[in-house]
């Protein structure tokens, strides 16, 4: 039975996307936090940032999990 | 047959967004009462402050009331509810919107965010019942707290569904269903609760909610737990109940299939049973607690497909509840992406945990932090008993030490729920890893 091929190069470049992200976001704190709570047409930001991040960071961490081993079962 | 559901389904959000578009989400929906703004300046001797709302150039003086000066925190985007006294505006409350982040706080965003998100992966809800009151006691004011929780919750259940869905479990075309009744629900729930409200004020609506809370946590939490006991002892087999049985014998149309759960309803079945998870969810917040049972012991879905149809329906409501909380301003996008820097982990950790468990231990899990959450409220019934001046006042440590068993039951289920996922998911992988090599030395054998 071939041993499947963990996804390191996945892992790494989600990893580094998801981490470029939160850095980005956070270091600009107060404009964000001001920006997504002026409420209205604004609510896009909020709902779009989230899901943004579950597509990215979620990958990131599916290929973690993956290269750790931890997989469903067949 | 799904085609036409699902523009049914469509048709029936489009009218509801256009008709009640204040009225969703968790509980009953943003606060109306409150504005924010910013504190310009305040003047001690008169007792006043200059306060400028959001998206505004003019300011307004309002009085401090009770206030002391050196709590008004300026320059710094605040929460406000006033109250009208002799004709002038009295600040009632102050709550800083965004409080200052530390690591400890960041970190301890991340593990509850993980720990949550595995629970919500393996049973189809739960974190929000733990995660909200640790953002309030983190410093994040309660409706904020409220809306940062909904807006990460959906991102994690579309994972979460995405996943269980992959592994053949999720029954979208269920999920959308229950989804939509669900909001319904929620409409009527609110109206509930205002009557509720009306009619014994404050302090009874509290008293109200958390009996029934606790109560139909008790019955429904312990039904599951006995169930899962009985299935776990091995002396009897998972069956679908009675009632589900009988249910499913109504033929009256439209008539539903659910593929993946593998029954066929009537739709005067479904919706009902969607309705009631919306009223409960928006008058005592247990609305994720419900869904999953009553798929389960009502509609007669297995343990699997029912927590992992859940998190189709929190994906529904968790958008829909994020939009209404959003369009009033009240996100806190750090504390959102905070924990789903851990619960996207978890959400998919708890979910893949689940092709490794028996059914029951679904079930394990949802009765224990049932009966656990039912705890933490049940410490809170003499507070609001004392409100209600129906019992002789209680000493502040009295009430100090009640808070703390309340908060750390919370805590309590969701450590409970990991350790037993963990676990199950462990033993469950070094049972799969064994019978993996057994067949691999099998066949070694018979091709040697």
């Amino acid at each position: 039975m071939a041993q499947k091929k963990k996804p390191y190069l996945q892992a790494v470049v989600f990893g580094i996307i998801s981490v470029l992200s939160y850095v980005f976001l956070f270091s600009r704190q107060e404009l964000v936090t001001d920006y997504y709570s002026r409420g209205g047409a604004y609510t896009v930001l909020p709902v779009a940032t989230a899901l943004y991040f579950s597509f990215i960071h979620g990958a990131f961490a599916s290929s973690v999990l993956a290269v750790l081993g931890l997989e469903a079962k067949k | 047959m799904f085609r036409r559901t699902i523009s049914l389904l469509t048709a029936l959000m489009i009218v509801l967004w256009a008709v009640c578009p204040a009225l969703a989400g968790g509980g009953a929906g943003p606060p109306k009462n409150f504005r924010k703004g910013e504190f310009l300046s305040v003047d001690e001797a008169s007792g006043t402050a200059v306060f400028r709302p959001s998206g505004s150039e003019e300011t307004i003086t309002v009085y401090l009331g009770k206030l002391k000066p050196e709590e008004v925190e300026l320059k710094r985007k605040v929460m406000v509810t006033f109250q009208r006294q002799h004709g002038r505006q009295v600040i009632k409350s102050i709550s800083v919107m965004f409080m200052d982040m530390t690591l400890k706080k960041i970190l301890a965003l991340v593990i509850i965010g993980l720990v949550g998100g595995m629970l919500s992966g393996f049973i189809g809800s739960g974190g929000a019942f733990v995660l909200t009151p640790s953002m309030m006691s983190l410093g994040a004011p309660g409706a904020v707290a409220v809306a940062s929780n909904m807006c990460h919750k959906f991102p994690k259940a579309m994972v979460g569904a995405y996943k269980r869905y992959k592994y053949g479990q999720a029954d979208v075309k269920l999920g959308l269903v229950m989804a939509t009744s669900a909001i319904v629900g929620v409409q009527i729930g609110i109206k509930v609760q205002k009557f509720i409200l009306q009619k014994w004020g404050n302090a009874g609506s509290n008293l109200y909610v958390s009996l029934a809370f606790v109560v139909i946590l008790v019955i429904v939490g312990g039904y599951v737990f006995w169930d899962a006991w009985r299935l776990a002892k091995g002396g009897a087999e998972v069956k679908t109940t009675k009632l589900a049985l009988a249910l499913q014998r109504i033929k009256i149309p439209p008539m539903m299939e659910f593929k993946r759960a593998g029954v066929r309803l009537s739709a005067w079945v479904t919706i009902p049973v969607g309705l009631a998870t919306g009223m409960l969810a928006a008058t005592i917040a247990v609305g994720g607690f419900i869904g999953g049972p009553g798929m389960i012991y009502v509609l007669g879905a297995s343990a699997l497909v029912a927590s992992a149809t859940e998190l189709v329906i929190a994906f529904v409501m968790g958008l829909w509840g994020s939009i209404q909380w959003g369009l009033s301003g009240l996100i806190d996008i750090r504390l959102t992406l905070l924990i789903l820097a851990g619960s996207l982990f978890g959400v998919q950790l708890g979910a893949l945990g689940t092709t490794y468990v028996k059914d029951y231990m679904i079930k394990v899990v949802m009765g224990a932090v049932m009966l656990i959450v039912a705890v933490s409220r049940g410490a809170k019934v003499p507070i609001y008993l004392e409100d209600l001046g129906a019992i002789s006042p209680l000493a502040a440590s009295t009430k100090a030490l009640l808070n703390q068993v309340s908060f750390w039951a919370l805590v309590t289920a969701l450590g409970t729920a990991g350790v037993i996922i963990t676990a199950a998911m462990v033993k469950g992988m070094l049972k799969a890893r064994a019978e993996r090599k057994e067949m691999l030395r099998k066949g070694a054998v018979s091709h040697g």
